[in-house]
């Protein structure tokens, strides 16, 4: 029955090379974010610091090396790293990385965004609990914890930017569709975006919420969940977190500044400048602000949440 | 073709007779075994035909009691429910005979195997039955079978506490039923639910208290918070297979009754219903959740978890109802079609992690998760199975579960675009992004404290592979689960003509439902392209390895050099900071000690609330008590003085 009237509503998509092109753009430079956050810290704090293009070194080194796995491990183990990489890199073709569309788009592909991200996370935290670390069952259970609290605060961005764009694919509620709304409802998306910039945070295991640089493993979430991966494995997590920032970089982007007409070289090269912008902001954080407590971490990531939700009854009301 | 169902039937129910009569023999269970699955095929095939074909087919008996003829209808709504019956109790019978067979030497496992089969048997009649009176005797029958199953081990005092529970709980929400459908039949000629569908119109406040105690009467079932209490106590005293059962798909007749009624009502309830249904099922997904999480007995985290799904569920037939309420035709398709969808795929997966559950509790003899651990190396296609079910209930891609979410959530944000005050259910979203987040904490803490890292106990480093016949229904379940989810055009379509249905529109006006028909294609694209990515990844890792040194050594410790399975996290402590975030709401009670850190969990309906209230009502009662002497003068006293007060009333009457 339905049938008939699903083949009358199908639609010819279009050419997806500025789409392919971003993306592929956003792979390559994603690196770079977490080196400019680095270089910022140490310039504002008088240090000179590693260059900037430091993670790409380290990944170079890694993918070169051998491997040590932990004799408790099984194949939960050995998939982590894999799905890391591969959720985050099939969750950035759903986004409009070039601020108009994206490779992928269908209804409702905002949940299968979010719910991409949430498979990296549980096989990530599958992997470190088969080594049967404490260390590492200390850093899943803080990193389910918090992760509990960004996913309403992600999903409450999500919904504001449906109903100011009233559209149900992140290309729609990031790209072409939002700026004809924009004017509008600007005040909403711009909370939105600081929003998002609290939940990149806090996503991606920054100060506040998480230090990369720590080497005291209590205090740790992220990086003491990875102790026991190496060479390969490692440097797909260390890969996956940069791409993760990169896809958060270029949707922030998205709310902010309008990409619709320009030419395809420009629009990349804004798409450049955010990403390096973005790391720029996160080194600012980290240099300005110490690592919360951890029971404090619940109030910075709802008051993130917060943000959204404000924008959200802006828009409501 | 309902001859075809019926005959399905009867082979269920000459399953339930063989066990019983042939219980001497060595043959019983392969003859039980044969008939049931044949019975479960022959009604499923019958179910999946009519879902194909769209038709109805009904058949009327005659009959000599009250209440007109008994109708008995296979129509799409009651055939997504044969179907899934069918398959779950079919694999859960495969699962369970071999399961039972070393018991036989010491308990009636007979009389456990033809009570599942009868009760197998009820379940398709109470989604089958079109009437009043044969509905309530299969709901009764049902209801029975469950509870004879529950306090199958009643030599232990969990299992008969739980049974008494069960029994309140179930009788209660029957009591509503009765009182439901009085109200109904009182404005119909007929007890058949066509002749009462046609009362609709004459209905006082468009059904509104048909409504309410539908809600109560069939809420008991599928356990909604705060009528979930039976659902903990007795999912973990039945054997596994019953309990998967019982999860799978006894609590969904619940979903099936709301449905129905709200199918008879015309598909638009009044909008408080819907309201309160969404927050009924926000409530309940929360809760059950958060509760799941402190748990520490398998079983009793899976049934809480099912608190959960309900929950999810609930979310869809309030979106849909609302939907259909506010005029939205797409929206209400959107909403009844994720309800069913996630009925159908909860209980796939829901019934695959009691089976695994199972499985352990087969290995080790134990279901306190803090005594397990490293059985992914000893039991490894268990722990495949169990880890597709966990990846499934969490409602993440490629798995089926992520497909019946969507539904939801797409209901959820178009309601939030709509411009009446149907947007406030924008809130709802992130209150399932809460559930699903919780759901995934959840779930990494089970499987990890129970498959990954050291055994924690001898008996858990004993443990050895469950046998075949055990693994066969577990991976079958696993692999409708993995279909559902790369292929979830299937479910996807299907489910969107039944909610038209339930909503009472035409699937053609129903816009944001096609374009989600539409875009399962989308789904599948991004489920296989997951697959191949991790396939391509995996290839490129076993490159860049291929001439490396690949070692293999302990656990870094930190330097630490003495490591024991004690140093691991606990199923406890994994929870504690989640669980303390949310303070008192998540009922557990710490005990911290100079080495241990406990964690236990009291359920705060049942313990918390419903056990003292019935303890006031007790201890008020007994204050009547000095009136009841047990003298015979007493009580003619009694009598003489309750006469005299009545002629008084009578004199004082006729005077004015």
């Amino acid at each position: 029955m339905i049938t008939a009237a699903v083949a009358a509503s199908q639609t010819g998509a279009e050419a997806p090379w500025s789409a392919l092109g971003s993306l592929g753009l956003v792979v390559l430079v994603a690196p770079l974010i977490p080196g400019v956050a680095t270089k910022t810290r140490a310039l504002l704090t008088g240090r000179r610091g590693p260059p900037v293009w430091q993670l790409y070194a380290d990944l170079r080194k890694l993918l070169r090396k051998g491997a040590v796995y932990s004799v408790t491990t099984t194949w939960a183990f050995r998939l982590a790293a894999l799905a890391a990489v591969a959720t985050t890199l099939l969750a950035a073709t759903i986004v409009p990385l070039d601020g108009r569309g994206a490779l992928v788009s269908f209804t409702g592909d905002a949940v299968a965004f979010a719910y991409l991200l949430g498979l990296g996370r549980f096989l990530l935290v599958l992997g470190a609990l088969d080594t049967g670390s404490s260390f590492e069952g200390m850093g899943t259970s803080r990193e389910v914890s918090f992760a509990s609290l960004i996913e309403p605060g992600l999903f409450v961005a999500l919904v504001t930017l449906g109903v100011a764009s009233q559209h149900l694919s992140l290309t729609g509620m990031f790209g072409a569709e939002l700026w004809r709304h924009w004017p509008i409802v600007a005040p909403s998306v711009i909370l939105v975006a600081v929003s998002l910039f609290v939940l990149m945070l806090a996503e991606c295991a920054r100060v506040p919420v998480d230090d990369p640089a720590t080497h005291l493993e209590l205090t740790m979430i992220h990086e003491v969940m990875v102790l026991d991966h190496s060479g390969p494995d490692l440097a797909f997590i260390l890969y996956a977190n940069a791409l993760k920032m990169g896809v958060f970089a270029a949707l922030m982007l998205d709310l902010v500044v309008p990409r619709v007409g320009l030419a395809d070289w420009a629009s990349a090269a804004i798409l450049v400048a955010a990403m390096i912008a973005s790391g720029a902001a996160v080194g600012l954080v980290e240099s300005s602000m110490a690592r919360l407590r951890m029971p404090k971490v619940p109030l910075f990531i709802a008051g993130g949440t917060a943000l959204g939700l404000f924008g959200l009854i802006l828009l409501l009301q | 073709m309902i001859g075809i169902f019926f005959i399905g039937v009867a082979l269920m129910l000459a399953g339930a007779v063989a066990s019983c009569a042939l219980r001497r023999h060595a043959a019983a269970d392969r003859a039980f075994i044969v008939l049931v699955l044949g019975g479960c095929l022959t009604s499923g095939a019958a179910a999946v035909a009519i879902l194909v074909s769209g038709a109805r087919v009904a058949v009327t008996v005659p009959s000599t009691v009250p209440g007109g003829s008994w109708v008995f209808a296979l129509d799409p709504l009651a055939a997504v429910f044969v179907a899934t019956i069918c398959f779950v109790g079919a694999s859960c019978v495969a699962f369970g005979t071999p399961y039972l067979a070393h018991q036989r030497a010491h308990r009636p496992v007979w009389y456990a195997h033809t009570v599942f089969a009868v009760l197998i048997a009820a379940l398709t009649l109470v989604v089958t039955a079109q009437a009043i009176v044969p509905f309530l005797i299969a709901w009764e029958l049902m209801a029975i079978g469950s509870y004879l199953l529950i306090v199958f081990e009643d030599e232990k005092g969990d299992a008969r506490r739980a049974g008494l529970i069960y029994i309140i709980a179930t009788h209660t929400g029957t009591l509503a039923l009765f009182a439901m459908f009085a109200a109904w039949g009182a404005h119909a000629s007929d007890w058949s639910f066509a002749v009462l569908a046609s009362a609709t119109p004459s209905l006082p406040r468009g059904g509104g208290v048909i409504l309410a105690l539908a809600v109560l009467g069939f809420g008991f079932k599928a356990g909604f918070v705060p009528l979930h209490f039976w659902l903990p106590p007795a999912h973990s005293a039945a054997p596994t297979h019953v309990s998967a059962l019982l999860s799978g798909v006894v609590i969904k007749t619940g979903i099936y009754g709301l449905l129905r009624v709200v199918s008879l009502l015309g598909g638009a309830p009044p909008r408080w219903w819907g309201w309160s249904m969404l927050a009924m099922g926000v409530v309940s997904g929360v809760l059950g959740v958060l509760w799941a999480l402190a748990q520490h007995d398998i079983k009793r985290l899976l049934a809480y978890h099912s608190v959960e799904n309900i929950g999810i569920i609930g979310i869809g037939i309030g979106i849909g109802s609302l939907g259909a309420a506010y005029g939205h035709a797409g929206i209400a398709v959107l909403g009844y079609a994720g309800a069913l969808l996630h009925t159908v795929n909860h209980a796939l997966f829901k019934s695959l992690l009691f089976l695994g559950a199972g499985a352990v509790y087969h290995a080790t003899g134990t279901r306190d998760m803090e005594a397990l651990g490293g059985l992914a190396k000893r039991l490894p296609y268990t722990w495949l199975a169990f880890f597709i079910g966990a990846t499934a209930i969490i409602g993440v891609p490629p798995l089926n579960g992520f497909v019946s979410e969507w539904l939801v959530y797409v209901g959820l944000f178009r309601s939030a675009q709509a411009p009446e005050a149907l947007r406030l259910a924008a809130l709802g979203v992130p209150a399932l992004a809460l559930i699903g987040a919780l759901a995934l904490a959840c779930f990494a803490k089970v499987s990890g404290v129970v498959f990954l890292g050291h055994p924690r106990t001898a008996g858990a480093e004993r443990a050895h592979e469950v046998p075949r016949a055990l693994l066969v229904p577990m991976l079958v379940l696993g692999g409708a689960c993995v279909l559902l989810g790369v292929a979830p055009g299937l479910g996807v379509l299907t489910v969107v003509d039944v909610a038209a249905a339930v909503a009472g529109v035409r699937p053609n006006v129903a816009v944001e439902a096609i374009a989600v028909v539409r875009d399962s294609a989308w789904v599948s694209v991004v489920a296989l392209a997951l697959l191949a990515l991790l396939a391509a990844g995996w290839l490129v890792r076993r490159n860049l390895l291929r001439r490396r040194p690949v070692r293999l050594v302990e656990t870094w410790a930190c330097g630490y050099p003495s490591v024991s399975p004690r140093m691991q996290y606990t199923a406890s402590s994994f929870a504690a900071p989640l669980l303390s975030t949310f303070g008192r709401m998540s009922g557990v009670v710490e005990h911290r000690s100079a080495d241990a850190f406990r964690t236990e969990p009291v359920d705060l309906v049942l313990d918390r609330s419903a056990i003292p209230a019935w303890h006031w009502v007790r201890r008020t009662a007994m204050r009547l008590r000095p009136i009841q002497q047990g003298r015979l003068y007493a009580y003619l006293i009694y009598v003489m003085v309750a006469l005299v007060v009545l002629l008084a009333y009578l004199g004082l009457e006729s005077r004015r």
